[in-house]
C-alpha cells in the first residue's frame, strides 16, 4: 500500500521530517562543531543513534500515514477531510515538544557553563540526551498511534466472528490485575443482599492490596525492630548530633580550603568601600529594626555616641554582634564572621560621630576612640558555652 | 406477611441540608478571608474577630464541625431511614438533635471570634459548649440507635457500620480530649499538659479527620454511590475488612502530628508505623467505591452526581495515601509546619468532605422536592470550576511548602543559615494570591450550586413525609449464618465491638505516657509560670497565636541555628494547654523570651511592619489599648494548682500582688526605651509572657559531661 501513497500523504511525511529537524538545530547552534565532538567516542555514538532513531521515526511514520491511508479510504463518504486534517493534528501534536525542546536544551547550555560529562560539553551531552530521549518519545507516540489503527481493523474482524458474550467475557490487563470478573458473571458474584435496593457483590480482594496490606505489616514490624529493638535507626537526638557533625566537618574544611578565617581575636577594622557598602546593607536590613536607621538608637541604644555599653573596641563590638549579649540578639546564625566584621567596621567608620536627629539619651559609658578598651562586661553563661561551640570553626 | 406502610422523615433531612449549605458558604468564605490576610494584613480591618488568629479557628471548625457535620447529618438521616425500612426514632429528638446543633454552631463562632478558646486545634470551644456538644451527640446516639432497633431490615448494611462507629469514637474522642478545669464561665485550663496534652490533642485531631470526616463520608459514600449509578457494592467482603481494619488502625496514628518533638520516640514510631499500615484499609474504601461504578462509567460521563463522588472518591485515596507518606520522618522533615500540611488537608477537606456534600446535595434534593435538578449543566460547571478550584490551591500549596523547606534548611559554606526566617515567607507570598484564587473559583462553584438548588427547590414541591412500605421484622429461628452476618444482625455487639477496637490505640499511647516517669525527664529549673506570665499566656491563646506560630523547636541543625536549643520534653510541664502549634507561618516562638527587648515587642504588636518592614502578621492594637482583667488572677492560680501546678499554699491571695510589681518593672523597662505605658495594660503581660517562652532550661546547671 506504501506504493499507493498520495501526494499528500508525501506532503505529511515531509511536513514531519522538517518538524523533526529543528530538534537537531541546537546540535548545530551549540557552538562551532568543533572536531573534539566528533572524536569523541560517546557523541559519535549519540550521533549514530539519532540517526538511526530518525532513520525509525521516518519508517513508522510512513507505516502510520500508510494505515491511516487505508483507514482514510475506508470511510471514503465519512469526512474524508476530517480524518485527513486529524492525522494532521497528530502528526503537529507529536512534534510539538520538539519545538519547545530548544528551550529547556537551551537553558541547560546556559546553566552548566564549562564542565564537561563523558569528554564533551556538558551543553552538547544534554542537547544530544534531550534530543534522544524526545525521538523515543515520537517513536511511543507513533507505535501507539498505529496500534490505535489497527486495533480498530483487529476489532472490526474480531467482531465478525466473535459473539457479544464472548467479548463481554473478555479481561483487560487491568481486570486480570484487579481479579475483577466479567461483568457477565456478576449474577455468580450477588450475595442476593438487597438494602434499599443496594445489592452486594462478593468479588475477591484486588491480589495487590492484599499483598500491599501485607507488605505494609511487614514493614511495621521491621520499622519497630530498626529503631526500637535492634537500634540500627537513629533517634531524634542521634540523627540531629550526626547532621551537625557532619556539617561541622564540612564547614571546616570549607575555611580551610578558603582561608578565610577571621573571628573576635583577629578582627580589624574594614576600610575598603566595598566592606563599609556590604555592612550598611546588613545594619538597614537587620539592625536598623532596633537602632534606626541613622544609628540614632530607639530600641536599642544610640550607636553614633561616644557611650557604649559593651565596649567600643572592634574585637569587643565584634563579639558583641557575634553571640549578643543581654538585649542584644546573637547574629552568628544569620551572618558570617566576615559580615559581621563589616558591620561591625560600618558602625565605627560611617556612623559613629554622626550627629543623628533625635537621638537615643547616651547609655553605658564614656568612651574615646582610641583610648584602651574597656573590660566587656561578664559574658553570661549560655554566651560562653556558645564561644566554645564556635571556637572550632 | 404482613406489608406495613410508614412514611420516611424528610423535613430534617430538609433542615439539615439547608444548614449545610449555608455553613459551608460561612465557611468558606471565612477560609477565603483568612486565606487573604496572609498576603493583605490590613484586611484583618484591625478589629479583634476579623484577625487571623481569631477568623482561622472560625474556618476550620465552621468546615468541619457545621458544613461536613450537617452534611454528614443530613446524609445519614436520610440514608439510615431507608436502609432501616422505618422513620427515625422520634421527631422530636430531630429536632433537638437539629436546634441543638445549629445553637453549638452559633455560639462558637460567637465565642471563637470573641476570642474565647481553649486553644487546642480543633476543640476550641469552650467548656458550656463542650458539655453541650456531649449532650446533643447523645442525642444524636439514641434517635440513631432508636432508629436502627425499630428497623425492618434484619441485618445492617455497611453504610450503618460506618454510623455506628462514628458516633461511639467521636463521642470518646471528644470527652477524653476535653477534660478541663473551668476557671469561669467562659474560660477553662485543659486537664492535661505539655507532652501529654499534646499526645491527647493530636490523638483527638487526627481521628476527628478520621471518625468526623472520613467513616461517616464513608457511610454516605456507600449509600449514594450504589444509589446514584445503580451498580451493585464491589465487595462485601472488602467491606468487612477495610471497615474493622480502617478503625482499629486509624486511631494509633495521631502521634505522626508530632514527629521529631519532645514526644517520646516510642510514640512516634508507633504513630509512623500505623499510618503505613492505614494505607491499605483507606484504599479500601476507595477500591469499593470506584469498582462499584464498573459498568457505569458511561453513566458518570453524563451525571454530575457521579462526576463529583468520582472525584471525592479519588481525593480520598490521593490523600489517604499523602498522610501516611508524610507520617514518614524523612518527609515530615520538609513537610511539617509548611504548606505541604495544608496543601495536603484541602485535597481531604476540599475534594472528598466538600465533593461528597456536593454530591449527596444534587442527589436528595431533586428527589425530595419531586423533580430533577434544575440545571445538569449549571451542575457540571460547578463541578468543572470546584475542580479546578482544588487544583489551583493546591498545587501552589504544595510548592510553596516545598520551597519553604528548603529555604529554611540552606546554610552558607560558612555555616551561616541562608534565609532570614522573614525572607522564606516573602518569596512564597505570590503561592498564597494564587491559593486564594483556588480557594475563590472553589467558592464560586458552590454559590452556583446554591443558585441551581434553589430553582430546584422552586420547581418541585416539598414532600415532606415520604411514604414506604415494608414488611414487619418477625422473630426469626435461629439459623446458621455467614459469622460476620451474625453481628450485622446485632447492633449492640457491633457498638460494644467497635468501642474495644477503638479504645486500644489509645490506651496503649497514653498510659505509659502519663504513668512512665521516663518519658517526659524532668528539669529542675523549669517553674511554674508568674502570674502576670500566667494572664500573658491567655492572651497569647485569646488571640490565636498558635494558628501561625509553633512552640517547639525541633532536633534539626537548621532549626538549632534559628532558634535555640531544641525543645525538651520536662520544658512543657506547667503548659495547660500546650502550645506547640501545627504551622509556622511565622516563626517559631519555643525560645523568643530574652530574645529581643521589651520595647521590640512593644513596638510589634503595635505594628509589625515597625521592626519588620515585610511582615504579614497582623497589628494588636488593642493588646496595647486594653486594661488587663486581673480579678481573674486568683482563679486561675487556683485552677492551676489543682492541676498540680506548684504554687504555694494560700499564693491566689497574694498572686495579684506579685503581678503589679511584676508588671512595674517591664513598665519601667519600656520606659528605659523612651515608650510610655500604664503597668496596667494587657500588652505588659503579654510581653512578661514572651519573655519568660524558653528560658527555663537554660538556667539548669549544665551536666559534667558537657563541661570537658
Amino acid at each position: 500500500m506504501l506504493l499507493h501513497m498520495r501526494t499528500k500523504n508525501k506532503y505529511i511525511l515531509g511536513l514531519l521530517t522538517a518538524l523533526t529537524l529543528p530538534a537537531l538545530q541546537p546540535v548545530w547552534a551549540a557552538g562551532p562543531p568543533a572536531p573534539s565532538v566528533f572524536s569523541n567516542p560517546l557523541a559519535l555514538t549519540f550521533i549514530i543513534l539519532m540517526t538511526l532513531l530518525l532513520v525509525i521515526i521516518g519508517i513508522l511514520a510512513n507505516i502510520l500515514i500508510g494505515a491511516a491511508d487505508v483507514k482514510l479510504r475506508k470511510r471514503k463518504k465519512a469526512g474524508k477531510q476530517a480524518t485527513l486534517a486529524s492525522v494532521i493534528t497528530v502528526l503537529l501534536l507529536l512534534a510539538a515538544p520538539v519545538l519547545y525542546a530548544q528551550d529547556p536544551a537551551a537553558t541547560d547550555a546556559v546553566k552548566s557553563g564549562p564542565a564537561t560529562i563523558a569528554g564533551m560539553s556538558s551543553s552538547t551531552f544534554y542537547i544530544m540526551a534531550t534530543v534522544l530521549f524526545l525521538e523515543l518519545f515520537i517513536i511511543i507516540a507513533l507505535l501507539i498511534n498505529i496500534k490505535f489503527l489497527l486495533r480498530t481493523e483487529k476489532e472490526k474482524i474480531a467482531a465478525e466472528t466473535e459473539t457479544p458474550e464472548e467479548r463481554a467475557n473478555k479481561l483487560s490487563w487491568w481486570d486480570r490485575f484487579n481479579s475483577l470478573r466479567p461483568v457477565t458473571e456478576e449474577a455468580s458474584l450477588d450475595l442476593g443482599h438487597d438494602y434499599d435496593g443496594i445489592r452486594e457483590l462478593n468479588n475477591r480482594l484486588p491480589p495487590w492490596w492484599l499483598y500491599g496490606f501485607y507488605a505494609c505489616i511487614i514493614f511495621a514490624g521491621i520499622y519497630l525492630w530498626r529503631f526500637h529493638v535492634s537500634h540500627t535507626g537513629p533517634s531524634s537526638k542521634q540523627e540531629y548530633e550526626r547532621s551537625v557533625a557532619s556539617a561541622e566537618l564540612k564547614i571546616q574544611e570549607y575555611l580551610k580550603q578558603k582561608g578565610d578565617a577571621v573571628d573576635e581575636t583577629n578582627v580589624t577594622i574594614l576600610k575598603e568601600d566595598a566592606d563599609i557598602a556590604a555592612g550598611k546593607a546588613v545594619f538597614l536590613k537587620s539592625c536598623a529594626a532596633c537602632h534606626t536607621e541613622t544609628g540614632g538608637g530607639n530600641i536599642g541604644p544610640n550607636l553614633t555616641d561616644d557611650y557604649w555599653i559593651h565596649g567600643n573596641d572592634i574585637k569587643i563590638m565584634f563579639k558583641t554582634i557575634r553571640y549578643g549579649i543581654n538585649a542584644m540578639p546573637s547574629w552568628q546564625s544569620q551572618y558570617s564572621n566576615k559580615q559581621i566584621a563589616q558591620v561591625a567596621s560600618y558602625i565605627k567608620v560611617k556612623l559613629h560621630g554622626t550627629n543623628p536627629p533625635n537621638p537615643k539619651a547616651p547609655q553605658g559609658t564614656l568612651m574615646k576612640e582610641e583610648a584602651a578598651p574597656a573590660a566587656p562586661a561578664a559574658p553570661a553563661a549560655d554566651s560562653a558555652a556558645q564561644t566554645k561551640k564556635v571556637a572550632m570553626n | 406477611m404482613q406489608v406495613e406502610k410508614f412514611y420516611y422523615d424528610n423535613k430534617i433531612v430538609k433542615a439539615f441540608g439547608l444548614a449545610t449549605v449555608i455553613f459551608g458558604i460561612v465557611g468558606m468564605l471565612a477560609g477565603l478571608w483568612a486565606a487573604i490576610q496572609i498576603y493583605y494584613p490590613a484586611i484583618s480591618l484591625n478589629f479583634p474577630p476579623t484577625t487571623f488568629g481569631r477568623i482561622r479557628p472560625l474556618h476550620t471548625n465552621a468546615i468541619i464541625f457545621a458544613f461536613v457535620g450537617n452534611a454528614s447529618f443530613a446524609g445519614i438521616y436520610y440514608s439510615l431511614q431507608r436502609l432501616c425500612k422505618a422513620r427515625l426514632f422520634s421527631d422530636k429528638l430531630s429536632w433537638i438533635h437539629f436546634w441543638g446543633w445549629q445553637a453549638i454552631i452559633a455560639s462558637a463562632a460567637i465565642t471563637l471570634l470573641l476570642g474565647i478558646t481553649t486553644g487546642k486545634e480543633y476543640a476550641e470551644l469552650e467548656w458550656p459548649i463542650d458539655i453541650a456538644i456531649t449532650l446533643i451527640w447523645v442525642v444524636f446516639g439514641i434517635n440513631m440507635f432508636g432508629t436502627i432497633l425499630k428497623r425492618r431490615e434484619r441485618h445492617l448494611y455497611v453504610a450503618i457500620w460506618f454510623y455506628i462507629a462514628t458516633w461511639v469514637t467521636v463521642a470518646l474522642l471528644h470527652i477524653v480530649n476535653s477534660i478541663e478545669i473551668p476557671v469561669s464561665f467562659l474560660k477553662s485550663y485543659s486537664w492535661y499538659a505539655g507532652v501529654q496534652d499534646a499526645l491527647v490533642q493530636w490523638w483527638y485531631g487526627h481521628n476527628a479527620v478520621a471518625f468526623f470526616l472520613t467513616t461517616p463520608v464513608l457511610g454516605l459514600m456507600y449509600y449514594f454511590l450504589p444509589k446514584a449509578s445503580g451498580r451493585p457494592v464491589y465487595s462485601y467482603r472488602l467491606s468487612i475488612i477495610h471497615f474493622w481494619a480502617l478503625i482499629f488502625i486509624y486511631i494509633w496514628a495521631g502521634p505522626h502530628h508530632l514527629l521529631y518533638t519532645s514526644l517520646p520516640d516510642w510514640a512516634q514510631s508507633l504513630g509512623t508505623v500505623f499510618s503505613i499500615m492505614l494505607i491499605a484499609p483507606s484504599w479500601g474504601g476507595m477500591l469499593n467505591g470506584l469498582f462499584t461504578l464498573r459498568g457505569a462509567w458511561d453513566k458518570v460521563r453524563e451525571d454530575p452526581v457521579l462526576k463529583f463522588m468520582v472525584v471525592a472518591i479519588t481525593c480520598y485515596g490521593m490523600s489517604t495515601l499523602e498522610g501516611p507518606i508524610l507520617s514518614l520522618k524523612s518527609v515530615n522533615f520538609i513537610s511539617h509546619f509548611t504548606d505541604w500540611t495544608i496543601a495536603h488537608v484541602h485535597i481531604g477537606g476540599l475534594g472528598w468532605n466538600g465533593f461528597l456534600a456536593f454530591a449527596i446535595l444534587y442527589y436528595m434534593i431533586p428527589r425530595m422536592w419531586g423533580t430533577q435538578l434544575y440545571s445538569k449543566k449549571l451542575a457540571t460547571n460547578h463541578f468543572w470550576l470546584g475542580t479546578i478550584g482544588i487544583i489551583l490551591y493546591a498545587v501552589p500549596m504544595y510548592w510553596a511548602g516545598f520551597e519553604q523547606a528548603s529555604m529554611w534548611k540552606q546554610f552558607t559554606p560558612e555555616g551561616q543559615l541562608k534565609f532570614q526566617f522573614l525572607e522564606t515567607v516573602t518569596n512564597i507570598v505570590p503561592m498564597y494570591v494564587a491559593r486564594s484564587i483556588g480557594g475563590l473559583l472553589y467558592l464560586t462553584g458552590a454559590l452556583m450550586m446554591v443558585y441551581n438548588l434553589y430553582r430546584t427547590m422552586v420547581a418541585g414541591k416539598f414532600i415532606p413525609d415520604e411514604a414506604a412500605e415494608a414488611p414487619a421484622l418477625v422473630k426469626e429461628a435461629h439459623k446458621k449464618e455467614y459469622w460476620h452476618r451474625v453481628i450485622e444482625r446485632k447492633p449492640v455487639t457491633m457498638l460494644v465491638l467497635s468501642l474495644i477496637l477503638v479504645s486500644i490505640g489509645g490506651l496503649v499511647q497514653m498510659i505509659p505516657t502519663f504513668l512512665v516517669k521516663e518519658n517526659i525527664p524532668t528539669i529542675t529549673s523549669v517553674k511554674p509560670y508568674t502570674p502576670l506570665e500566667l494572664q500573658g499566656r491567655d492572651i497569647y491563646i485569646r488571640e490565636g497565636c498558635y494558628t501561625c506560630h509553633s512552640q517547639m523547636v525541633r532536633p534539626f541543625r537548621d532549626e538549632v541555628a534559628r532558634y535555640g536549643e531544641y525543645s525538651k520534653a520536662g520544658e512543657f510541664v506547667y503548659d495547660h494547654p500546650f502550645q506547640w502549634g501545627s504551622k509556622r507561618t511565622g516563626p517559631d516562638l519555643a525560645r523568643i523570651g530574652g530574645k529581643y527587648p521589651d520595647s521590640w515587642h512593644y513596638t510589634h504588636m503595635y505594628d509589625p511592619r515597625l521592626t519588620q518592614q515585610l511582615s504579614i502578621m497582623p497589628r494588636y492594637v488593642w493588646i496595647i489599648r486594653n486594661n488587663l482583667d486581673t480579678t481573674s488572677t486568683p482563679a486561675k492560680i487556683r485552677a492551676m494548682k489543682t492541676l498540680g501546678v506548684p504554687y504555694p499554699d494560700g499564693y491566689d491571695q497574694v498572686a495579684n500582688r506579685d503581678l503589679m510589681h511584676q508588671a512595674d518593672s517591664i513598665a519601667a523597662n519600656l520606659k528605659k526605651d523612651k515608650i510610655e505605658t500604664a503597668p496596667t495594660k494587657e500588652i505588659v503581660a503579654l510581653i512578661a509572657y514572651l519573655q519568660r517562652v524558653g528560658r527555663d532550661i537554660k538556667l539548669e546547671p549544665k551536666p559534667l559531661a558537657e563541661n570537658k
